[in-house]
């Protein structure tokens, strides 16, 4: 809503606009639908990102489980070939793209601003084009489905299976165009989270004073920044490929096909610190609150996820180990990737040494996040035993790669990304999820990870390879590591998964049932989100807060004894509150909403579906963009005070303060 | 607690952790040691990759087996350290603890330790990526081309092997033990990736690129592989296996797959055979040495139908264990674990006794000749073909009758 004069009202003032400006009155709804279709805020657009992608990764989750159903005997009969291939091709994408992804950027969304004291981010509109542009493309990708047929050729898409002839149906199609939507989005994402972090932090807030989570989130979109435009240029190639008759990887033409990998892998590895690092981030947060202990060596923490960021920009032909590079560049490959051990490995130290000496509480967030240290590690120890290139040629492409990763992935970025809901809900809802049924949802996700993803370094070091719709007992085995065994359970352990998954959904709805309001520092938390109502109000902080310290929030509830070091308490985090409310600020200068970002997103996949089926289509969709932007051009940030004119009695919201941009 | 007590403790209890680890290396080296053991004894994973069976793969092996063992010992270290603090520093009344923030000290070194280790690692590493990138040792030139769904082999004239003319192969590399082979790798379409996980790891074939890969098998017999690089529809029906045979029985392969072509006789089910050859498989198929009725020979056109431009060359098809990509036996159940089950030294005498009557799986043979793309998934369908200009992706449905699938069943059998 436009501007706020102090508290903010429980009860939102509901006005209409009188005058028009640009193109259209601007939206004012502050309860329904419209409130949430048309809102910048930067805490009801993360909630969407969160809601969006949790649908993304029930449908990946479906995805998966066809997967497990069909491998779970020999030559399955679930799914044809043609159906698995779309199966696992979408599976990645989703889980990648329209999961980890949006839900990382979800938690940024949410969190970056009220970790730094803002009020929100840079550029309130372009978050809410950002996020709306993801879910279009995100619904234009799985909308292959029922036009003959999802992508099929693997989420690395290599060319030249990617090809016309080799990948016949409009799936790959749909993939190509679609990932260059959600492409935008996240380009649009990393430049407003980039000035928002550098531009908007608190005052006392140094970078080497902002919380771990921001500073991971701020590497992320740093990487996404450069490697981005990568995967445009080559979603470019392949669709001026398949639809224009361009022959950027045909061999009879003179291409090599090679030049997909390259551009594929150079944008895919840093991706890979894109889908963990907000988890790192995450769990950084997390295991201190719990320890009740700062995070141990910060900067080295800091420096150690900068240093990832930037080596991950050196290794991204260890994907490539048995493509023929040649010895000199397997050789320095592997050493890099050796090399991004080591910040890795200095988290995991850290996080250790910050549960070390301190007085550990095991909520279910801290259970998650435990649960990532040990997990992820796992995974990173056999990423290491790929790094090494020559082990590597008799592992890559088996199930002991895909276990690799999904140790990496779901023991790292999904386990962090619960510990995150766990320890954020009563942050974003106001309400505490169920403890116990937390830890229900915890052991029997672990479980199920271990079940479903530790037999498959069996299964790869047996030599079953990935991808492949059928295993046949030919070359099965017949001892104990034999794949018969090991593939069954792998698939019981997807549905054990599952049934961890379901207890989160189950914990939401109960949640939300639950009238039981949550405290208003359930964790004794440590940073400067937690300094505010729950759910914070839309203006996130009464006043601004000033910071001395890293964990500022920790520093105003205790002081520490200087000859003993024991730490005091001496304010609540109630009194904290009463004292902000007090000083509230008395003008507050909120972005107002806006139709503009959804109808400029909703222009992307019309032009896009115009470059499949007809180019008229696509001259339609040109015509929604350029309409949408030029709106958006005209339209002032802030609606004028005229339109907020308005009596609310009782609410203190009576007259509006003027204001001008 | 003061700075220092906190030094102190946490001192003695990295102290304790060290000396507990010490004596839980004695028992762990023993589980190590048991399930390396029993993974080695794990019989009959065909494609198992901690059983090498030549030189290239055991200096893998020698190589990842020690980075294993130490992934598994830090690992545990891990796992070990995580819940002991947990154990240890669970909340039981304490005091919030002093805040501190960090050691840089404890730092530096916790980050030089994995460091050196990882040198360490990479000095082996660099010393085996050469060796396996060598190719100026090779006594044997083998070119392997990819194609969905299944290898084609060209041994290319080597007089020093018996190998006069060029011999063409499908689905079975067979190759003489302790002779370096060299293969030089590419793909007619997508990318493809050769695999004989007991002799060396994979290489990708890629179009308009040459690529090689070593190969040395120690002992006579059949190594199991898979292309692994995700190749279309059929890319789970790509299978190939490397044959390795003492030098003798090679010289004796190497004679076989040179003999000339032996039509069979007059007024023979067989004979008819070959007239529905003649007819139907030859516009794809060579057979060397096959004439027509008029005495021309008959020249294969893959490249006319075929959209990768190849189909399997069929002479001496019953020389090969298996056909449509390795994907079906040639040989039936029990006749098939007789050779593949051989102990090595007479592997080589089974192999080459080829396929007999007795032996031959008609069932899936038949059900190949009868309806190629349902038993192996090819894009069959008539409007996929549109994009490839109504050429076919692999072997298409012929609507052969029972009688003329009989007649080429009797006909295939005579091409030893």
């Amino acid at each position: 809503m436009a501007i706020i004069e102090r508290p903010a009202p429980t009860v939102p003032a509901i006005v209409t606009p009188t005058t028009t400006y640009g193109l259209l009155k601007r939206p004012v709804s502050a309860t329904g639908w419209r409130s949430w279709v048309f809102t910048v805020d930067h805490k009801k657009l993360g909630i969407m990102y969160g809601a969006a992608a949790m649908l993304f990764f029930i449908i990946g989750g479906v995805e998966a489980l066809l997967i497990r159903l069909q491998l779970a005997a020999p030559n399955g009969k679930v799914l044809n070939a043609d159906l698995y291939n779309q199966m696992f091709t979408m599976h990645a994408t989703t889980m990648v793209f329209l999961f980890v992804m949006p839900m990382a950027a979800g938690f940024a969304n949410y969190f970056v601003p009220l970790q730094i004291g803002a009020r929100d981010v840079a550029f309130p509109r372009l978050n809410a084009f950002g996020f709306w542009a993801f879910l279009f493309g995100g619904i234009f990708l799985n909308l292959a489905w029922f036009l003959g047929g999802a992508a099929d050729g693997g989420w690395f898409m290599y060319a030249p299976n990617s090809g016309p002839v080799f990948s016949p149906s409009n799936g790959v199609d749909f993939w190509a165009l679609g990932l260059q939507i959600t492409g935008i989005a996240s380009l649009t994402g990393a430049i407003n989270l980039i000035i928002t972090v550098l531009n908007m932090r608190a005052p006392g807030m140094s970078l080497m004073k902002m919380p771990i989570f921001t500073w991971m989130i701020t590497v992320v979109q740093f990487l996404l920044l450069f490697a981005i435009p990568v995967i445009t240029v080559a979603l470019f190639l392949l669709s001026f490929q398949r639809n224009f008759g361009a022959q950027f990887f045909d061999v009879a033409a003179g291409a090599d096909p090679l030049l997909w990998q390259h551009l594929f892998w150079i944008f895919g590895h840093p991706e890979v610190y894109v889908l963990i690092l907000p988890s790192f981030g995450i769990v950084s947060e997390v295991l201190p609150v719990f320890s009740r202990k700062p995070l141990f060596g910060y900067p080295f923490v800091v420096f150690s996820g900068a240093a990832i960021g930037f080596v991950g920009w050196g290794v991204w032909a260890h994907h490539m180990f048995a493509s023929g590079l040649g010895p000199v560049s397997v050789a320095v490959f592997s050493l890099t990737t050796m090399a991004i051990a080591v910040p890795t490995g200095v988290k995991i130290i850290n996080w250790t040494l910050t549960m070390w000496g301190g007085k550990l509480w095991f909520t279910t967030a801290m259970k998650f996040a435990i649960g990532l240290i040990v997990l992820f590690t796992v995974g990173g120890l056999s990423g290491v035993t790929h790094a090494v290139a020559p082990s590597d040629t008799q592992q890559t492409d088996t199930y002991y790669i895909v276990a690799h990763f999904h140790y990496v992935l779901f023991g790292g970025a999904v386990l962090g990304i619960f510990s995150g809901f766990y320890y954020w809900w009563p942050k974003v809802f106001g309400k505490m999820l169920n403890e116990k049924l937390g830890s229900w949802n915890f052991w029997l996700m672990v479980i199920g990870l271990n079940l479903t993803f530790g037999p498959m370094h069996i299964l790869g070091l047996q030599g079953q390879p990935r991808r492949m719709y059928q295993w046949t007992e030919a070359r099965a085995g017949e001892g104990f590591f034999n794949f018969a065994f090991w593939n069954l359970i792998a698939s019981i352990g997807s549905f054990v998964l599952s049934v961890g998954i379901l207890l989160f959904l189950i914990n939401v709805l109960i949640t939300a049932r639950n009238p039981q309001k949550a405290p208003l520092d359930p964790w004794n938390a440590r940073s400067l989100e937690w300094m505010t109502t729950n759910p914070p109000k839309e203006h996130n902080f009464d006043v601004i807060p000033t910071v001395h310290h890293l964990d500022d929030f920790f520093h105003q509830k205790y002081e520490e004894d200087s000859v003993t070091h024991t730490m005091t308490q001496v304010r609540t985090a109630e009194e904290i509150m009463a004292e902000q409310e007090r000083n509230a600020d008395k003008h507050i200068h909120m972005p107002s909403p806006s139709y503009w970002p959804i109808v400029l997103a909703f222009g992307l996949p019309v032009i896009t579906f115009g470059l499949i089926y007809s180019h008229l289509i696509s001259v339609i969709g040109g015509v929604i963009v350029l309409f949408a932007a030029y709106g958006w051009a005209l339209e002032s940030s802030t609606a004028p005070d005229s339109d907020f004119e308005t009596n609310t009695p009782g609410t203190g919201l009576d007259k509006v303060a003027s204001n001008h941009d | 607690m003061s700075r220092r007590r906190f030094d102190i403790r946490l001192s003695a209890t990295i102290a304790s952790v060290r000396d507990m680890s010490r004596k839980a290396f004695r028992p762990l080296i023993i589980v190590g040691g048991i399930s390396a053991l029993s993974a080695s004894c794990a019989t009959n994973a065909p494609q198992d990759t901690w059983q090498p069976k030549g030189p290239n793969s055991k200096l893998i092996d020698d190589l990842q087996q020690p980075v294993f063992l130490v992934a598994g010992i830090i690992g545990l270290i891990v796992a070990v350290a995580v819940i002991y603090t947990m154990i240890k520093y669970r909340d039981r009344g304490q005091p919030i603890p002093e805040q501190t923030h960090g050691k840089p000290a404890l730092e530096i070194t916790l980050t030089i330790i994995p460091a050196l280790i990882l040198a360490v690692v990479s000095v082996f590493t660099f010393g085996a990526i050469f060796k396996l990138a060598k190719t100026d040792d090779t006594e044997m030139i083998i070119n392997v081309t990819g194609q969905q769904w299944w290898w084609e082999y060209d041994y290319p004239v080597q007089n020093e092997f018996g190998i006069t003319q060029p011999i063409i192969s499908s689905g079975q590399l067979v190759m003489p033990v302790g002779t370096k082979v060299l293969l030089r790798e590419t793909s007619r379409d997508v990318i493809h990736s050769y695999w004989i996980p007991a002799l060396n790891g994979k290489r990708d074939a890629v179009p308009g690129r040459i690529h090689t890969l070593r190969l040395e098998a120690d002992k006579p017999g059949i190594y199991a592989g898979q292309c692994t690089e995700f190749c279309g529809l059929s890319h789970a029906n790509m299978r190939m296996e490397a044959v390795a045979l003492s030098k003798e029985d090679f010289a004796k392969w190497v004679a076989k797959q040179q003999a000339p072509y032996v039509a069979p006789a007059e007024n023979t089910l067989a004979k008819q055979g070959e007239e529905v050859f003649l007819n139907q498989c030859v516009r794809c198929h060579q057979v060397n040495g096959l004439t027509r009725a008029d005495g021309t020979p008959a020249i294969a056109a893959p490249d006319e139908n075929v959209w990768s431009g190849a189909a399997p060359n069929l002479s001496h098809l019953m020389s090969r264990n298996t056909f449509a990509g390795a994907m079906f036996d040639l040989l039936s159940k029990q006749c098939r674990d007789e050779v593949w089950n051989a102990p090595s030294d007479v592997v080589g005498a089974k192999y080459l006794a080829g396929v007999t009557e007795e032996c031959l799986n008609q069932k899936d043979l038949r059900a190949w000749l009868r309806n190629a793309p349902e038993v192996k998934p090819m894009y069959a369908n008539p409007v996929d073909l549109v994009v490839s200009n109504g050429k076919y992706r692999g072997m298409p449905y012929l609507a052969l009758s029972e009688d003329d699938i009989n007649k080429l069943v009797a006909y295939l059998i005579t091409l030893k």
